[in-house]
Order: C-alpha cells, then sequence, then structure tokens
C-alpha cells in the first residue's frame, strides 16, 4: 500500500520534530541537567520582632544607610569593609565588606559591638529592638561553622 | 521512516512529562529556616526535610508557649505569678512543675552551684533590668537567706494538676535552665515531624539534630571568651552530630564599675559573681529524647561554672563512674589559657590554632 502523497513528510514535519525535540531537551536540561542550587547572591534580611522587614543585597547601603525603628530604639546600619585596625583603615586579610550597625540608642549596645558581618550566616542582634539583621544566601565559605555555643 | 518519527516523538513527550514530576530534590535537603527573638535571646532555628516548613513554624509556637508560662517578666506567666504570691500556692501548667522539680535536682547534685532561688540577688545586681549596680554587704546579708533551694515547693496532685509555692520573700528564675528544656522539646518535635535533620541555637544552647545535608558532623564554634564581640573568634569548633551544646560564660553579660568588672553568673554561696578560674564551660551530651539531656546541659553549664576547673572535672569523673545514662562531655576555657577538654571529644574537637590557647585532653 502506498502512502497519499498529502501524508508524506515534508520539511515542515521536520522542523516540528525539530521544534519539539528542542523543547522536550530544553525542559529536561532546565529540570534534571541543572540540578538544585540553594544559594544565590547574598541578602540581608531584617527581622523586627519575629517578622521579616526588609530584604536587599547589602551593598545597597552603600551610600544610604538604612534605620529601623522598633520597641522605642532605633539602629542605623550601614554597608562597609572589614578592617583589620579601624584606626589606619586597613582591610582585613579576608577583605570583606559587609553590614555594621553605626548607632544605635538601646541600653546594651550590643549590636554596635559585634561590628560587621560579612557573610551568609552572621547576623547582627539587638534585643532591646527586637531586631535581628541576618545575612543569607552565599554559597557558606570552606571551614564556616554551622552555629555558635557562647 | 513514519514509524521512527513516531518513536522519537513518542520518546521527547515522555522526557517532557518527567519535567512534570518536579526536580529530584533530596527532600533531606528541603530548608526552612525563622529567627525568634524570645526567652531574653536571639533564636535560629533551620529545620531539613519535607515537613520543615511546618516544624519551623511548630517549633516558634513552641518557643513562644514555653515563655508566655516560664518567663519571669511576662505578667501572667505561672512563674510571674508564682513568684507574685507572697507564699501562697498557686496553681501551674506541666512545664513550669516539670522545671521547678528538675531545678530541685540540679541543685542538689552541683551541691548548691545552680540554684534557681538566686533571683532577688541577681535583680539586685541589676541584671534583670539592664540597671547595673553593686549591692551593699548589707543588702546581701538580707536576700541570701531568701534563696534557699528548699522553700521552692513544686508538687504533683495528680496527672493534670500540678501547683508550687514559695517561702515569703522568694523569687525563682528559671532562665539557667529555660533554653535546655525547649531544646529537649525540639527534640521531641523534630521526632513527631520527621525532621531528618536540623541546627537549633537558643542564644548559648544549640541543638545539633542529626547530621549536616552533605552528612558530616554540624561544626559548631566554641566562642572564645578573651573574644566576645568579634563574630569566628573560636577556642575550637565542636564536630557534632545528634548532640546538645550548652555554654556558660562570665563574658556573655557583665558590666565595670570602679574599674572591676562584674559578670552575671552569681555564686548562691557568697552572693557576688562566682569567683571562677574558669571563662567558660561547654557541657555537651547526646540529643536522646528519652533522656532529656538538654536541660541537664544547661543546669550544669552554670553549676561547674561556678565549682571552677577542679572541681568541674571531679563532677564529671564521680558522674562518669556512677552511671552511664544522662553522660556529658566538657570543654573548659581557662583564665591562664588552657582549653580543658575531656577525653568524649577528644576526636571531635578541633582547636583553633589562632586562639593562643594550649589544649589537655582529661580523662
Amino acid at each position: 500500500m502506498r502512502s497519499s502523497p498529502k501524508l508524506r513528510p515534508n520539511g515542515w514535519d521536520a522542523l516540528v520534530i525539530l521544534l519539539v525535540l528542542a523543547l522536550a531537551a530544553g525542559g529536561a536540561l532546565a529540570v534534571w541537567g541543572g540540578g538544585r542550587t540553594e544559594t544565590g547572591p547574598e541578602t540581608a534580611v531584617v527581622t523586627i520582632d519575629g517578622q521579616e522587614a526588609d530584604r536587599f543585597p547589602p551593598e545597597d547601603l552603600l551610600e544610604n544607610p538604612r534605620t529601623y525603628t522598633s520597641n522605642g530604639y532605633t539602629l542605623t546600619v550601614a554597608y562597609g569593609i572589614d578592617y583589620e585596625d579601624p584606626a589606619l583603615n586597613t582591610p582585613s586579610p579576608s577583605g570583606k565588606s559587609g553590614l555594621y550597625v553605626t548607632a544605635s540608642d538601646c541600653p546594651t549596645q550590643d549590636c554596635v559591638r559585634t561590628g560587621i558581618i560579612t557573610r551568609s550566616g552572621q547576623s547582627i542582634v539587638c534585643l532591646p529592638a527586637r531586631i535581628i539583621i541576618q545575612l543569607t544566601g552565599a554559597e557558606p565559605e570552606p571551614g564556616a561553622v554551622d552555629a555558635v555555643v557562647g | 521512516m513514519r514509524r521512527f518519527i513516531s518513536i522519537t516523538l513518542g520518546l521527547a513527550l515522555l522526557l517532557s512529562l518527567t519535567a512534570c514530576f518536579g526536580p529530584p530534590v533530596d527532600p533531606d535537603t528541603v530548608q526552612e529556616s525563622i529567627q525568634v527573638i524570645a526567652m531574653d535571646t536571639a533564636m535560629v532555628i533551620s529545620t531539613y526535610g519535607s515537613r520543615s516548613t511546618a516544624a519551623a513554624y511548630a517549633s516558634e509556637d513552641l518557643i513562644r508557649e514555653l515563655e508566655a508560662q516560664l518567663s519571669r517578666t511576662e505578667e501572667n506567666s505561672d512563674i510571674s505569678r508564682l513568684n507574685a504570691a507572697g507564699g501562697e500556692t498557686v496553681e501551674v501548667g506541666w512545664d513550669a512543675y516539670c522545671l521547678l522539680d528538675k531545678a530541685a535536682l540540679f541543685n542538689a547534685e552541683t551541691g548548691g552551684a545552680f540554684n534557681i532561688a538566686i533571683a532577688p540577688v541577681v535583680s539586685a545586681w541589676g541584671f534583670t533590668t539592664d540597671s547595673f549596680q553593686v549591692p551593699s554587704q548589707a543588702e546581701l546579708d538580707l536576700l541570701l537567706p531568701l534563696t534557699d533551694p528548699r522553700g521552692v515547693s513544686p508538687a504533683r496532685l495528680d496527672d493534670m494538676k500540678f501547683t508550687a509555692s514559695l517561702e515569703p520573700g522568694q523569687s525563682v528564675d528559671l532562665g539557667g535552665i529555660a533554653k535546655g528544656y525547649a531544646a529537649d522539646k525540639l527534640a521531641d518535635l523534630f521526632v513527631e515531624y520527621e525532621i531528618p535533620r536540623a541546627m537549633a541555637q537558643l542564644g548559648g544552647n544549640v541543638l545539633a539534630w542529626g547530621d549536616r545535608p552533605d552528612g558530616t558532623a554540624w561544626r559548631v564554634g566554641v566562642q572564645d571568651p578573651a573574644r566576645p564581640d568579634e563574630q569566628n573568634a573560636f577556642a575550637g569548633i565542636l564536630n557534632l552530630k545528634n548532640a546538645f551544646a550548652v555554654t556558660s560564660g562570665g563574658y556573655q553579660r557583665y558590666f565595670e564599675e570602679g574599674g572591676k568588672t562584674y559578670h552575671h553568673i552569681i555564686d548562691p554561696a557568697t552572693g557576688y559573681p562566682a569567683d571562677s578560674d574558669l571563662t567558660s564551660v561547654t557541657v555537651v551530651a547526646e540529643a536522646d529524647v528519652l533522656q532529656k539531656n538538654g536541660v541537664m546541659c544547661d543546669a550544669y553549664s552554670t553549676g561547674l561554672f561556678i565549682m571552677g576547673e577542679e572541681e568541674a572535672l571531679r563532677f564529671w569523673r564521680n558522674h562518669r563512674q556512677q552511671s552511664q545514662e544522662n553522660a556529658f562531655e566538657l570543654v573548659l576555657v581557662t583564665e591562664d589559657g588552657r582549653v580543658v577538654v575531656t577525653q568524649g571529644l577528644a576526636e571531635s574537637f578541633t582547636p583553633d590554632e589562632g586562639s593562643g590557647y594550649t589544649l589537655e585532653i582529661v580523662s
């Protein structure tokens, strides 16, 4: 039996096949090939009294420090470089930049004393204001700790 | 030719459909992280597994509920009502009863070093209100008789009803064990939610549940007491799987007056900050849901700091000889620049070369 000339594959059929194959391969690669990444660009997350209040790339504060007020206290958060000797403005061997609390009117000043946080997982806590500033998202450094006691 | 085309398109369709079933995510690596400010500290709880989100939210609810019952500053908590009762008996919940009962046990075990009835003296130093002051000896002499732990009387009337009373003028503060108790309850919750791994940081308390997603032990840094305000300043690193770790140290809270430093761990024997030759004590024990070691680690870390190095090590050796249950290990940082690690942690403790401490393993 001979097939009808209308049913014979032509150039358009080849194009459709190629398109379907490309879409299938692309979809499979996107899902299976790339795997699942848990990391992304470093992000600062500000939590006030248990609720997320702000989320931004740390470098957003390079020229514009932000203030957060809670429980009657105000913190100013800025972007800076981790100086080995702040008096000499000598960058530390790591040469890292990050966030720090430049000023706070809280009674304990623990948030100011914490200094600069530069890598994912680190946080600044102000208990009187009930504010937590945490860096998240970036690839953890080899040898970094998961938690700290003390 | 048509058969070839049909097979090719069929395979392509099958390949596409596999994407509908989602990426090959190992459910044990799905992570949820929450931050809670409660019990006068910042807490971070990260849970893994297919029910990680539900477990994380349940963890926050659990901690809030415990704080509402156990806080000394929440007006209607069981403990606030007990402290305000003027010696009368008040009804309390299971958690408050349980902790008051355990506190009596830990007080006896540590020879009085751990004492929840020290609260009036801690208040006189201003540590509960951040209005720090050095109380006069006359004031301390008046307050110290009120710290007799025998005045704290929890009672179990039946399986559902619990009461407690204090001697008039007494007050209690569960801050020295409430976070450890919360860690024990979190371990129960992780079992209930089938959480394969989690990391809970409750202030100075850590619950390292299971292992890391890559199968290795959790890396828990022991803060260097000499550099309390520096991040990444460690006396060493503990590699832990399924374990509680709790640290107490005078560097955690203190004030200076007249050129002298006064820290917050008050010795019940003197009413003054403990004159310890240790700068920090870390107690580590297995995270066993039956043994409830979290609350034990919390109480012992305070008690052993007050005892000092020699007595703390004697306590550890005696405990080890008497019972295999509730076994614990220690990392002691001494004032004279040593890190003393008990035998059971020898393999899992990595000293920080840059800290300058001398490592000693004791058995």
